[in-house]
């Protein structure tokens, strides 16, 4: 079985020095990148650290981004561990934006939670689509996710927002307009002065620990893991595969939903004419550097939060914020190859390395 | 001069030696029988031969000109050809397609479809193997996939031909056939190396036997010069090889009382081809009841509607419940257990721990589990408990199953089934000792005559005519998803070979 | 059908592409990065040399290049073929949007890129070819000793490598000339029919390709048939919602959507459902023990 695949299963004996040291390399790798176009490197750490770190403001920022990247990255995690790849959290999140900026509008005690469940539904509903074409339907998932996306991206973007659900007298500006406003009672409460940081992050963290709980520690979370592993030993044994992949897709969609309720309720409090997708594509890159387990997940959700937020700042020197894609992709090719670094660590352990990397016939 | 000279062959994986120090030659025309028991190195040196692994020392020498290592092509242009235990063969590609990938003969830069085809039923006629050269490889079965590949490396020109447990999976008559062809091949000229356990055999056909034993050659010599209980004893090493039968107390046929009354049980494939055809048949309580058969008539189905992994209809009775079981989970929870026969693919989930993987099955209720949460401490327990027990190595409950070694993924696998939750009233054991060595295959038996002991009904299929000897009480043969005979473990290889055609003998 | 013909080679190409390299047994997710490194290099290509012939080679290039990466990840390190492929996707996002800013000091559109000549039907070569490489590859799929190498490669690689075929190599190859099929694709987006780099480019099409080669069955007519059909999807929406705006019905996301829902329909009734060739996806050891 591929390497990153069969670490997510494997009992949690190594610790994340894949993870790490992808985030570390790709992160030089990109500064290199700038000092040879001849900008001023440690000008430009300097910069994001700053825009990540520096102040109640930055702090806001990256708490909020890593907030979303925690939860579609668990989205994939959740995926990942009935050995699916739900390429799809972009198009489940943006139901679950929807839902939540079309239930946020009522002005109820507890508008909230009820656009937050709404949100989880309507994204978790989309991604327990994707299951069962695989399940009953035999369809691929990363060719029914993507295609899902689409749907979701046109019908949403294309004909709900700028139609129906068109803010009322936005008139030539439809398109940009987004939909009504939600109600106060809606929004995720601020949680720091002067910054942005709202109830989304600890609720991100808060999920992220019953996500962990769920898989490490419950019966549903075994069999799940067990499908996910060998999905006819664990047919053979009695649980029934098919059903357990559809409830981790309906969770994985529904996490994605929730990402898109936080972006809704916590920062845009409608759904804008255009929105900035992107969030789905990066908790794939989240999970995988995370190594498939709710920690890694976290950990790497906040580094490439903190990334995105500094990115901006990076401008002030010339700096396109498109750098932060790139690191983020650098790390993800870097996770992917485990094997390259195999030989790095035995020869820090001293052990030989002879074997590890096998030799090609002449 | 030699045909093919291995000499001073060493190879290690992972600092594992498999082969140390081992130098066999053979000449035009000598059969040589290579024995020797799982482990014992015997694919690996044939491996070596055919350029596929590089030895770390030694050398390979085809008709006196050394041969650069790792290199299959320069094996196979230098005469050198191998028939692999799994067939080496591209399913939805035709039989001509198979011969001649690699060597493709070409017109114009595009491949000569009419002198390929022309070739290979030539060749195939020379030696008198009957193939249908536009088949596709996948619809053949297994004797005609075997023709296959002898006729693949005939038609390459092999003078050296390497038989690597050819009659593992043959029917004693088409194994007859088999060593018929083997003179035929030796009498042409060419030397045949003949790898194979099944001891009768090799002395049938091999002018010399080779044992190995541990990596290492152990003796040579010559037909005539020793006979089979000789060779037992150089293959393992002077130690006692699994229990013989006279000393268990003698199996009582028919069990006490019925477990399972089978009748008129009829299903498909998966091809969508009969596989099951009315077979009728009763398992006792107490009793081990093996079925026999060439593999591919229904025994691979009978199992998985038992266990509830394939639907079929006619009348199955479980201690007096009447109806099939649907679901695997409805299957375990009547008290059904079965070691599947990919114990890789439907008996474990090998990224898994040991641990996960004794708990699977059973992982919804105690010690495993204490409500909704899994209880780690039981569990745990529970597993090291399941480990001694079965002498599952190495020892360590987070070891990950998929890097242990196929005789302990056995033991894994039996020691869930026959030890994990309530014991079974029935047990469905596939294929249970294929590819193990002595010792594991001795603790399986134990554990599936300890099963047997306590009461439950136990179902073993098997291709091995002396594992079933061994252990069963009644062997049932099936034939085309029929019954075909049934008779006691003394009956002879004629008798039993009969039924497995189809040409039942008197029931004993 | 004009439309069609414009539209369907971008297409065509990258689900040729997808084809090959998973014939030979290797799973490649990162068509969409292939095809955009092809459609900025190609753009480059051309505006720096100002021949829109040295752009669609560039693009080519471009796409084997980034192939590479994933031939070496998937190949020599044996790492996941899927998560190679989305890292591709990842990267390619990433590094052509800063390429654009860096060598253009745009984050849209590249300036005009000199485009490939059209004849009098409006079609440029790239229209023609689509129709003949499809059925040039069938042909050599199934007649040439390396086209039959690759089909057993893919099917069951340690067979082939018995017979002395070189596992590794063939795939490298296959998987490069699978990149330089995509990089192909993306350059006829910029430099066969739009002129110029846009920013969004693929814009998903290296997806679609994928849910070509998928409908195709995995062989080459199938695939190209099915690339034809999709691009007849979208122009046909394309004329329905132009109808439709005039008649001021802001109905475009739905049939934006059409070509994607229509496509999960039919897999979802799995029509004649054959399976990828059998190794696909598992990364191959010379010597590893079966």
């Amino acid at each position: 079985m591929p390497e990153l695949r069969a670490r997510l299963f494997a009992p949690a004996r190594d610790p994340l020095w894949g993870a790490v040291t992808a985030l570390v390399v790709s992160l030089l790798v990109s500064f290199v990148a700038i000092a040879a176009t001849g900008r001023d490197a440690m000008a430009g750490f300097g910069d994001l650290l700053s825009g990540a770190f520096g102040g109640p403001g930055p702090l806001g920022e990256t708490a909020i981004k890593a907030a979303v990247l925690t939860l579609t990255g668990l989205s994939v995690a959740v995926a990942f561990t009935v050995g699916l790849f739900n390429i799809g959290a972009e198009g489940q999140l943006v139901w679950g934006a929807l839902a939540a900026a079309v239930i946020g509008r009522f002005d109820v005690p507890g508008a909230m939670l009820l656009a937050l469940a709404g949100a989880a539904l309507g994204g978790g509903s989309w991604g327990l689509l994707a299951g069962w074409l695989k399940v009953r339907r035999g369809v691929h998932e990363v060719i029914s996710t993507i295609l899902l996306n689409w749907v979701a991206f046109h019908v949403v973007h294309g004909w709900l927002v700028p139609g129906p659900l068109a803010a009322a007298g936005s008139g030539a500006e439809v398109s940009v307009a987004g939909t009504e406003a939600i109600s106060r009672a809606a929004w995720l409460p601020r949680l720091l002065s002067g910054s942005r940081l709202d109830l989304g992050f600890p609720l991100a963290l808060g999920v992220a620990a019953a996500v962990w709980f769920l898989l490490t520690r419950t019966r549903r979370g075994f069999e799940w893991r067990a499908a996910g592993a060998g999905r006819a030993a664990a047919f053979a044994s009695g649980i029934p595969v098919g059903r357990r992949i559809c409830e981790a897709m309906a969770l994985s969609g529904g996490l994605a939903g929730l990402a898109g309720a936080l972006l809704i309720l916590g920062t845009e409090h409608k759904y804008p004419g255009v929105f900035r997708t992107g969030y789905g594509f990066d908790g794939i890159a989240v999970a995988l550097v995370g190594g498939g387990s709710a920690a890694g997940t976290l950990v790497s959700a906040i580094v490439f939060g903190a990334l995105r937020a500094g990115a901006t700042r990076l401008q002030l020197i010339g700096i396109h914020p498109s750098f932060a894609e790139l690191t983020q992709g650098l790390a993800v090719l870097l996770v992917a190859a485990p094997g390259m670094f195999r030989p790095l660590f035995a020869r820090l352990r001293g052990r030989a390395a002879e074997g590890l990397v096998p030799a090609e016939p002449p | 001069m030699n045909a093919l000279e291995l000499s001073g062959i060493v190879k290690r994986f992972g600092g594992v030696p498999a082969v140390q120090g081992v130098s066999l030659e053979v000449a035009p025309g000598e059969v040589l029988g290579v024995v020797g028991e799982n482990g014992a190195g015997k694919s690996t040196m044939i491996s070596v031969a055919c350029g596929l692994y590089r030895a770390d020392a030694g050398t390979v020498r085809a008709f006196g000109r050394e041969l650069p290592p790792g290199d299959p092509r320069a094996a196979i242009d230098a005469g050198i050809g191998a028939v692999y235990q799994h067939f080496m063969l591209v399913g939805p590609l035709t039989v001509w397609e198979n011969v001649v990938l690699g060597r493709e003969p070409r017109r114009l830069g595009l491949i000569d479809r009419g002198r390929a085809r022309r070739e290979v039923s030539e060749a195939a006629a020379r030696f008198g193997l009957a193939v249908d050269v536009d088949a596709r490889v996948e619809t053949l079965g297994v004797a005609a996939q075997q023709r296959v590949e002898i006729v693949k490396q005939l038609w390459r020109g092999a003078q050296v031909l390497i038989l690597d447990e050819p009659t593992a999976v043959l029917s004693p008559l088409e194994s007859a056939v088999l060593l018929q062809t083997v003179r035929v091949l030796a009498g042409s000229g060419r030397a045949v190396i003949f790898v194979s356990h099944k001891l009768r055999e090799v002395l049938g056909v091999a002018d010399r036997i080779a044992v190995l034993r541990r990596g290492r050659l152990v003796q040579v010599t010559r037909r005539g010069e020793t006979a089979a209980p000789q060779l037992a004893d150089a293959i393992m090493g002077g130690a006692s090889p699994v229990a013989p039968p006279t000393q268990q107390p003698p199996p009582r046929p028919g069990g006490f009382g019925v477990l399972l009354q089978a009748t008129d049980v009829t299903c498909l494939s998966d091809c969508g081809r009969p596989a099951l055809r009315g077979l009728s048949f009763q398992l006792g309580r107490g009793e081990i009841l093996g079925i026999a058969g060439v593999d591919g008539n229904g025994q691979t189905e009978l199992a998985e509607v038992l266990t509830g992994l394939r639907p079929a209809t006619g009348v199955l009775a479980l201690g007096g419940e009447a109806g099939f079981h649907r679901t695997p989970a409805s299957a375990r929870r009547a008290g059904v257990a079965h070691l599947p026969e990919d114990r890789q693919r439907r008996g474990l989930c090998l990224p898994l721990s040991v641990e996960e993987n004794l708990a699977l099955g059973h992982h919804r209720a105690a010690p495993y589990a204490r409500g909704a949460r899994i209880d780690r401490t039981g569990r745990r327990e529970k597993a090291r408990e399941m480990i001694a027990s079965f002498d599952v190595r190495p020892p360590d409950p987070l070891a990950r199953a998929g890097d242990l070694s196929g005789g302990n993924q056995q033991k894994l696998v039996a020691a869930r089934e026959l030890a994990g939750g309530p014991p079974p009233r029935m047990v469905v054991a596939v294929h249970p000792t294929r590819g193990l060595d002595p010792g594991a295959t001795r603790r399986v038996h134990e554990a599936l005559r300890a099963a047997r002991d306590s009461g439950a009904g136990v179902l073993l299929v098997s291709l091995d005519l002396d594992e079933l000897r061994a252990v069963a009480g009644r062997i049932l043969v099936l034939f085309e998803g029929r019954a075909s005979g049934e008779t006691l473990p003394d009956a002879g290889d004629e008798s039993l070979g009969r039924m497995m055609l189809g040409q039942a003998a008197a029931g004993a | 059908m004009n439309l069609v013909l414009d539209f369907a080679p971008p297409l065509v190409f990258a689900a040729l592409g997808g084809v090959l390299s998973e014939r030979a047994g290797v799973v490649n997710i990162g068509l969409e990065g292939m095809m955009r490194f092809g459609a900025f290099a190609a753009a480059a290509g051309s505006i720096l040399s100002g021949s829109p012939w040295i752009g669609l080679a560039c693009g080519a290039l471009a796409g084997a290049a980034a192939a590479g990466v994933h031939a070496l990840l998937s190949l020599r390190f044996r790492a996941d073929q899927v998560v190679s492929g989305i890292a591709l996707n990842l990267v390619a996002l990433g590094l052509v949007t800063y390429l654009l800013q860096s060598l253009f000091g745009s984050s849209g559109v590249s300036p005009p890129a000199p485009a490939l000549p059209r004849d009098r039907f409006g079609h440029s070569a790239l229209s023609y070819a689509a129709l003949a490489v499809p059925v040039l590859f069938h042909l050599w799929l199934s007649r040439a000793p390396s086209g039959l190498r690759v089909r057993a490669v893919g099917e069951h690689p340690r067979t082939a490598a018995t017979l002395g075929v070189r596992v590794l190599r063939l795939r490298a190859i296959c998987v490069l000339c699978s990149g330089a099929l995509a990089g192909v694709g993306g350059a006829t987006l910029s430099v066969g029919i739009l002129g110029q780099f846009d920013a969004r480019m693929p814009a998903g099409q290296g997806f679609m390709a994928l849910a070509a080669m998928v409908f195709g069955k995995w062989t080459p007519l199938g695939a190209a048939a099915a690339a034809f059909f999709f691009a007849a999807a979208d122009a046909a929406q394309r004329q329905l919602s132009f109808s439709l705006h005039a008649a001021d019905l802001r109905l475009d996301g739905l049939f934006l959507a059409l070509p994607y829902a229509l496509t999960l329909v039919v897999l979802a009734l799995g029509l004649g459902r054959t399976r990828a060739p059998a190794a696909n996806g598992v990364p191959y050891d010379p010597e590893g023990r079966d």
